[in-house]
């Protein structure tokens, strides 16, 4: 390892872990200890972080207050260094961290209501994709949309909450005092995704998540609306079925269709 | 490899501009506020869609535009990132920018991003290093790019030349221009007790082509480049005898803390333009 190296992996150790042995080989100032100098770096480092993640979970912050949000995001920060050049990714493993880490993992709804931020970040920024229109659909001969397969808009994401966090996230945003945590019976299921610049989400029946699931995996609308009719009378299921997909059209949730075999 | 020059020609003059920020995008788009340029900071748009790459589309449609990085980490003995190069250059492919820019630093190794511009020594060693680093980056993005002097709180004591002179040489050898960032040159100076002045007169007058102007928090023992307040008197009577060493050089006002509204910001932009106006000669003359 060249002497550059090495000073670079003993000043990176520093900030990292408070290893000062760097300081060796570093200067005082006319007026300030190297010290405090090398200070500057190692406080920025974590102040910069967690201020990324309040922007990044501004809901969460509100939710947990200063305090109590910036020591969830000291302890993030020490067990995710950041691997990525770009600060705009360093929070996506947050919900898995609250979900898997003491004190936090008591607390599902802290990693609901993360997972739910970050979906709607990401839908925020999601790539771009042409929107499927009614008149699109309007092309294909009746005897063909059995076969239609969809695709889904690039920023749409299927989020299963186990907690009443998209409740307290709707009180949080409406600047009013979220309603406790309870956890649910049947997990919420939430569609996320951005309609024109601005990021949704919305629940849905449990019928219109399983076709929306499969659809979004390239099930032909013909097997979907076989599928609907497990779920409820079955002589609806195709009426179910095109009112789901007209709703899906007109929230821009599509991006394509096709009519392949 | 042998050390050798980009030929691609001095990036032109912009006149007076400001850092692109998300919350003056709705007075920009609505207003077109007379502002030369802009600079952007690049990550902030190596996105894979939405809004923000919607506004730089129409923002670049209407001003020049520059690309400012933070994250190249051009000085780091790390292995060179090559997916933050491809998604450099495809932002510069749809921006199309006058210049790409970022600093001389390092952000991290081993994998890890410190998300900070950190210090070097100036060791021949490392001069080597950021070169052959350079003029690889130059190669992958098919341009001569141009790097930045960061504040720094340390100076490592393996130091076998000052920063002006690493900077120099740097750019002689690799082709690279030089942002002059007038404030880092005082924090730094403040810092480490030297003359800004003798680091201003230290920097080729031919290598410049971009200054940065900007705030900072004065500590009493030092002072920490928080780009959070006004540029302070001391910084604007560097800012002069910058103009008066490098001449007609695109200028922007560089905020990104305690982001003020649009206006406050046009205030100091339109001063960096009327010193500007005031120290130099004019463009062309007129009779009469």
């Amino acid at each position: 390892m060249s002497d550059f190296a090495r000073q670079q992996d003993d000043f990176q150790r520093c900030i990292l872990t408070g290893d000062d042995s760097v300081l060796t080989e570093i200067l005082d100032s006319p007026k300030e200890k190297r010290q405090v100098l090398l200070g500057v770096y190692k406080y920025a480092y974590g102040s910069r972080l967690v201020e990324a993640m309040r922007s990044d979970h501004k809901l969460l912050h509100g939710y947990l207050g200063d305090e109590m949000f910036d020591a969830m995001g000291k302890a993030y920060v020490a067990a995710n260094p950041s691997q990525h050049p770009n600060l705009r990714w360093f929070s996506q493993h947050l919900p898995d961290f609250l979900k898997s880490s003491e004190p936090y993992s008591d607390h599902p709804v802290l990693s609901d209501l993360a997972a739910l931020e970050k979906a709607l970040n990401d839908a925020f920024d999601a790539e771009d994709a042409s929107v499927l229109g009614v008149a699109d659909l309007a092309g294909f001969a009746p005897e063909a949309w059995a076969d239609l397969k969809f695709q889904a808009h690039p920023s749409a994401f299927r989020l299963d909450l186990s907690t009443n966090a998209s409740a307290i996230w709707l009180a949080l945003k409406s600047d009013e005092t979220p309603p406790d945590a309870v956890a649910l019976e049947q997990p919420c299921r939430l569609l996320i995704w951005r309609q024109d610049v601005t990021p949704m989400f919305r629940e849905l029946a449990t019928e219109e998540a399983m076709m929306w699931d499969e659809a979004a995996s390239g099930i032909p609308f013909g097997v979907l609306c076989s599928m609907l009719a497990t779920y409820d009378d079955p002589d609806g299921a195709a009426a179910r079925g095109a009112g789901y997909l007209h709703s899906w059209v007109t929230a821009g949730l599509l991006a394509g269709v096709s009519a392949e075999n | 490899m042998a050390d050798r020059q980009m030929d691609a020609g001095k990036p032109p003059f912009l006149g007076f501009g400001l850092g692109l920020r998300a919350q003056h995008y709705d007075e920009i788009l609505r207003g077109n506020p007379p502002i030369d340029w802009f600079e952007v900071i690049s990550e902030n748009y190596m996105l894979p869609g939405g809004q923000p790459l919607r506004v730089l589309d129409r923002i670049c449609e209407r001003y020049p535009v520059v690309m400012h990085g933070v994250s190249l980490s051009i000085a780091s003995t790390a292995p060179p990132n090559f997916e933050y190069l491809q998604g450099l250059r495809d932002l510069a492919r749809r921006v199309e920018p006058k210049w790409i820019s970022d600093h001389l630093c390092w952000t991290g190794v081993h994998g890890k991003n410190l998300h900070d511009l950190l210090p070097i020594p100036y060791t021949r060693e490392a001069l080597d290093h950021v070169v052959s680093r350079v003029q690889l980056v130059q190669e992958y993005l098919g341009r001569a790019i141009v790097l930045e002097n960061v504040s720094t709180y340390v100076q490592f004591n393996n130091s076998e030349m000052t920063e002006w002179e690493f900077l120099t040489e740097l750019s002689r050898r690799s082709g690279c221009w030089l942002l002059f960032d007038v404030n880092n040159v005082y924090v730094s100076a403040f810092n480490h007790g030297y003359d800004p002045n003798t680091f201003l007169e230290g920097i080729p007058v031919d290598r410049v082509v971009q200054f940065h102007m900007a705030g900072h928090s004065h500590m009493g023992t030092h002072i920490i480049d928080t780009h959070d307040h006004p540029v302070c008197d001391d910084v604007w009577d560097l800012y002069v005898a910058a103009l008066k060493r490098f001449g007609r050089v695109s200028t922007m006002i560089e905020r990104d803390d305690n982001i003020p509204p649009l206006d406050e910001l046009m205030v100091e932009v339109n001063r960096t333009r009327e010193i500007a106006a005031k120290v130099l000669p004019p463009l062309t003359g007129q009779a009469g």
